[in-house]
Order: C-alpha cells, then structure tokens, then sequence
C-alpha cells in the first residue's frame, strides 16, 4: 500500500505543478475561462424552458411574434422566423457542441491511442498495415466523406455523426502514439516487464499506456475542436440532426431562409460561438503543448 | 537523378492509394443499404433507357465484373448520367474542374506569401507588441468558422458596402455580348472572385504565419545567423536572405498536410459564394441524392488532392537539396 500511496501524493504534485504552469500562460488562462463561459451557457441551457415553454428552443413558440424579430426585453437576442427564441437555442447549442466535441474525440482518441500502441509495439507487418491505412485515411477530406457517407446512409441522428467523425479522426493520433511507442518499447522497464513474464496485452495496457496518455490528452483537445467544426458544417450545409438545436443549425437557418442581410441579431452570436469554441480549445492545447514538450510546437497545428 | 526517382516513386503510391480509394468507394455503393440499381439510374429514365445505362454499367452482372465494369468505366470517362442534369457527369466535371483549380490554387500561394511574410516579421520581432498582437490574430483568424466568416464577408463587403457581386463567377451581360475583350472578361472573373479568395486567404494565412513564426525562431538560433552576424551583413539581409527561406521549408510541409482540410474549406467556400466549382457540385450531388454525381466529383476531388500532394512533394525536394529519398 505503502509505495503505491506515495507515487500518488508524487503524482498529485507534479500535476498541480503542471496546472500552476498551465494557468501562468495567458493563452492557456484565456482558453479555461472561455471554456467555463461556455460550461455555463451550457449548464444555463436547462432554464430557459423551465421559465415558459415558449423559451422551449425547439417547439416553444412566441404567440404573438409571427417572424423574426429583433433583441427585446422578453427575447435578448431576439426570435427566429418561426419566432423561437434565440438566446435559447444558443445556450442549447453549447451543450451540443459540448457533447458531440468530446464524445467524438474521446472515441477517436482511444481508437487512435489503441492502434498507434498497437503499430508501435506489434511492429512489422501489423505496424506497416495500420500505418498505411492511416496515410490513407489522412489524405481524404473528412468532411467531403462523412457528406457522401450521409447521402448513402441516409438521415443521420446526433451520435451517427458522432461515431463518423471519430472513425475519420484517428490517424493522427494513432501516429503520434505509435512513435511514443516505439521509443517507449526500448526503454529497460519494459524488458523487465517481460522478463517478470507479463503477457503483452499487460505490457500495452499497463506499461505503455499510462506513459503515452498525457500526449493523447494533448491531442483530445484538437480533436474536439475539429469535431466541433464538422458537427456545424454539416448542421450548416442541412445534414444535421433535424431534432437538435446546434449552431450550425440556426446559422443554416439564418442563410437558408433569407434573413441574413436582415437580420445581423440572428446571423452574428451563432458564429461567435462557433469561432470562440473552437479558440479555447485551442489555446488549451497550446498551452498544454509547450508544458508537455516545447519542441512539439509545430505539429497537431494542421488541423 | 534523385528526383526523378521521387517522382516516378511517389506517383505509383499515388495511382496505388487512388486504386484503393477507387474500390471503398465501389464497395460503399454497392453494399450499403438500398438498391445499387436505384443509385446509377435517373429514375425518370424511360425502360429502354435505363436498361441500356445497366447495361453499360454492367449493373446486372456478378458484383467482380461489376467492379471490372467500373473501373474500366472510370478510365475511359463514362461515370454515368447526372440524375439532376440529365448530362454526362464526365462533362459536368470537366466544367467545374477548372474553376475549382483555379480557386484552391491562387488562395493557397497566396495566404502561404502573405503567411511567410508576415511571420517572418512576428517572429523577428520577437516578445514586442508587433509579435503578440500578430500571433492573436492569427490564432482567433485560423480558427474562425469558415461558412460564418464568408456569410459575414458577403453581408459587408457585397451587401452593405456593394463593392463586390454577391456570388457567382460571372455577369451574364458581359459573357453574352460579344463585343467584350479578353480583358474585360478577365477583369469581371477576378472580381466575383475577390470575395472567395479573400475569405479562403484569411481562414489560411493565419496558421501559416504560426508555422513560419516557430520555424523562423528556431532557425534564428543556428550558428549560420551568427556567423552572418559576425560578418557584419545588415539586419535586413539577415532576416531575408539567410534565415527566412530555410525557415519556410515547414509552412511547404503544412501545406501538404493540410491539402485535406483545405479542400473541405474550398468546398464551404464554393456552396457560400455559388462559386462553380466541384465541391459545391457534390454538396450539392448529395444534397439531391445525385448519387453518380456525387461518386464523381468525389473521386475527382480525391484526384485533386493527390495530385496536389505530389506537386508539394517535388517542390520540397526541390527547395530542400538535404533531403534525399
């Protein structure tokens, strides 16, 4: 029990000096308290419909507006051509892109962490196979596939979109991880591993994991920013999820029925959000980036 | 002749990841859900019709001389009849082909020039405010929401200000008359295509000014810059002539690898602008369940992509003598 306490208590401290470099960095300090703005918004989400249904962002409907109408005292931001309020379906917004951003590149992260150990430490053919695959799949324009993949597979709901754009986002990841891996499999704690008579599934999951998880981390907030961004693309271009409320919807909306030259009120928060999402992540990452390690700075900033 | 061998290597992994592409898209179509039959032929078709386009398909014969059909099909051009224009989908595409070259080509070296430049100035103003205020700009410019900026460009710069045509690659006016000049009618491209190009160089430029910038300060500590400096050559000469272009050989490197991403924005930029290109052809393919259109367009996409691939390729053998293959 002992040992193990104490690499805890190491463990503990290492990260709250880790966090305390994290937030001396005015990039990644502007990130958090972006991100906590939008934790609110999202949180805040839950209360407008409680208030009245009309504030409902999907259904509720303000008897006595008829289109949309301009900011006022009972609508913020005002109401969309149906007469919907938008201050409420911006707060909605930030829950779905909260959700399909991280779902999404959870799931893409522990496909890419998983097949990049794999290629890393199987080596050989197993590693040339994935590694191919990952070239391959790099070179297509994700958002164009999951498009085409929709038009075959017809109406996607929420978690669809979710699991397509995980599957397009590993090889990246995958390749990082493959070459924290390979350096990794050299090191002796690993042949001791063997030799104590490990079997290589404890070896991958025991061993090498732990030590390649901060860099997956790392990468999970670029991906949630990209997941983020081809949710709204796809809500923009109409293929969204018909019974969800996202930015990208409304700002379809907005372009869709013709109110964009009328109705700045309604053209202008979605994209902001979208925009200022995408940034804090961003920034986090950054952040994260050159505590991890410095000589990073130039990769992960493709996409 | 190293890079000859560069060539003729990377061409035959792109024809080989291009044949692969080719097949998942075979086997995407034909296996997924729904009636093969129904995907390839316009359902407005008269019976005759139709069962000569199956017939040319080869879609009534066993799924492996159907993919020898297909392939055979891609490679002599026949990819089937729009169901949306009723036209061959070969011709479609190579009238969008262009326009779409033209755009993705001129936005690329252009944000990549304005991309360098400028992040060589950030990176030797290093820590002063010309450097903070330039790296925020550039970190909120690449990550704004691509079809949100390009509806806010339109709204000022083609609605409220009425600088520029709304969307569209042309006046009609000007194509019809026949008194008008070549220049005259390059003159009315280039302005319809100022907004499209804006929007794209903005979205663009600013992650390269990031990577110059880091690469530029790295190259900044070599012990060539010193030695230049020892020689006593101006600032100036310094930062031009001896760090910049070996700092600019990662934004080449980004370029390549961000072909995919562009290519996405380039579509975006298409749909918004109406600019008639291919990727607003497949949104649009999709859209309509066009689906040989769609198959098309995507796979000329791809082809773009790959071609653009190696063309950065060779530029970087090029511009990197170090590099061996």
């Amino acid at each position: 029990m002992a040992p193990e306490n104490s690499q805890n208590a190491y463990q503990m401290e290492g990260l709250s000096r880790n966090w305390a470099l994290f937030i001396r960095n005015p990039i990644g300090k502007t990130g958090v308290i972006l991100l906590i703005i939008f934790g609110l918004m999202a949180v805040g989400s839950f209360l407008p419909p409680q208030i009245d249904t009309m504030y409902h962002p999907m259904t509720g409907v303000d008897p006595l507006i008829a289109n949309s109408s301009p900011p006022s005292w009972k609508h913020w931001l005002g109401t969309d051509y149906m007469g919907r309020d938008l201050f409420s379906q911006l707060l909605t917004g930030a829950r779905i892109a909260f959700i399909v951003g991280i779902t999404s590149a959870f799931i893409s992260i522990v496909f890419g962490t998983i097949i990049g150990m794999l290629a890393g430490y199987g080596g050989k053919i197993l590693d040339s196979v994935l590694m191919r695959l990952a070239d391959m799949i790099m070179v297509m324009p994700t958002l164009l596939v999951v498009l085409l993949l929709s038009s075959l597979l017809g109406q996607l709901n929420i978690w669809a979109i979710v699991l397509l754009i995980a599957l397009f986002r590993w090889p990246g990841v995958a390749r990082v991880i493959r070459s924290q891996t390979l350096s990794l499999k050299e090191r002796p704690f690993i042949d001791l591993a063997k030799i104590a008579g490990a079997s290589h599934f404890r070896i991958i999951f025991r061993h090498i994991a732990p030590n390649v998880l901060p860099m997956a981390l790392l990468f999970m907030t670029f991906r949630v920013t990209s997941a983020i961004i081809i949710e709204a693309v796809l809500a923009f271009l109409g293929f969204g999820d018909p019974s969800t409320v996202s930015w990208g919807m409304m700002l379809q909306w907005v372009w869709k029925t013709g109110h964009m030259f009328q109705a700045p009120y309604w053209l202008i928060p979605p994209g902001v959000c979208i925009s200022l999402i995408t940034l804090s992540f961003y920034m986090i990452g950054r952040a994260m980036e050159e505590i991890l390690d410095p000589r990073l700075r130039k990769e992960g900033k493709v996409d | 002749m190293n890079l000859r061998r560069l060539i003729i290597r990377r061409s035959t992994e792109i024809f080989f990841i291009f044949f692969v592409i080719l097949t998942i898209l075979f086997l995407l179509f034909r296996l997924a859900p729904g009636d093969p039959v129904s995907r390839m032929v316009d359902p407005s078709m008269t019976t005759e019709e139709a069962e000569h386009l199956i017939n040319q398909l080869g879609l009534d014969r066993p799924l492996w001389s159907q993919y020898l059909f297909y392939v055979k099909n891609f490679f002599t051009g026949t990819l089937g009849n729009s169901f949306h224009y009723g036209e061959p989908v070969a011709q479609i595409i190579g009238q969008r082909l262009p326009n779409t070259i033209l755009l993705f080509t001129t936005s690329i070296i252009i944000s990549c020039i304005i991309g360098i430049y400028f992040g060589k100035i950030a990176a030797w103003n290093k820590g002063k405010k010309l450097d903070v205020w330039m790296t925020i700009g550039a970190l909120v410019l690449h990550t704004l929401f691509l079809p949100w900026a390009a509806l806010i460009i339109i709204w000022i710069f083609g609605y409220k200000l009425g600088w520029f045509p709304l969307n569209g690659m042309l006046t009609p006016e000007i194509w019809i008359n026949p008194e008008t000049g070549i220049f005259a009618r390059f003159l009315d491209v280039l302005h319809h295509m100022f907004l499209p190009l804006f929007t794209l160089c903005i979205i663009h430029f600013g992650s390269y000014l990031l990577i110059m910038r880091s690469g530029m300060l790295e190259t900044l500590q070599e012990d060539y810059i010193l030695t230049a400096k020892a020689k006593g050559l101006s600032a100036i000469e310094i930062r031009n002539r001896h760090a910049a272009p070996n700092a600019s050989l990662p934004v080449v490197t980004s370029v390549g690898l961000s072909l995919a991403f562009s290519v996405n924005g380039g579509a975006l930029t298409e749909i918004v602008f109406s600019w008639p290109g291919l990727g607003r052809e497949l949104i649009f393919a999709v859209s309509n369940n066009d689906y040989p259109l769609a198959l098309g367009s995507f796979l000329f996409i791809s082809i773009v992509v790959l071609v653009a691939n190696l063309i950065i390729d060779i530029l970087y053998a090029y511009l990197d003598p170090r590099i061996k293959y």
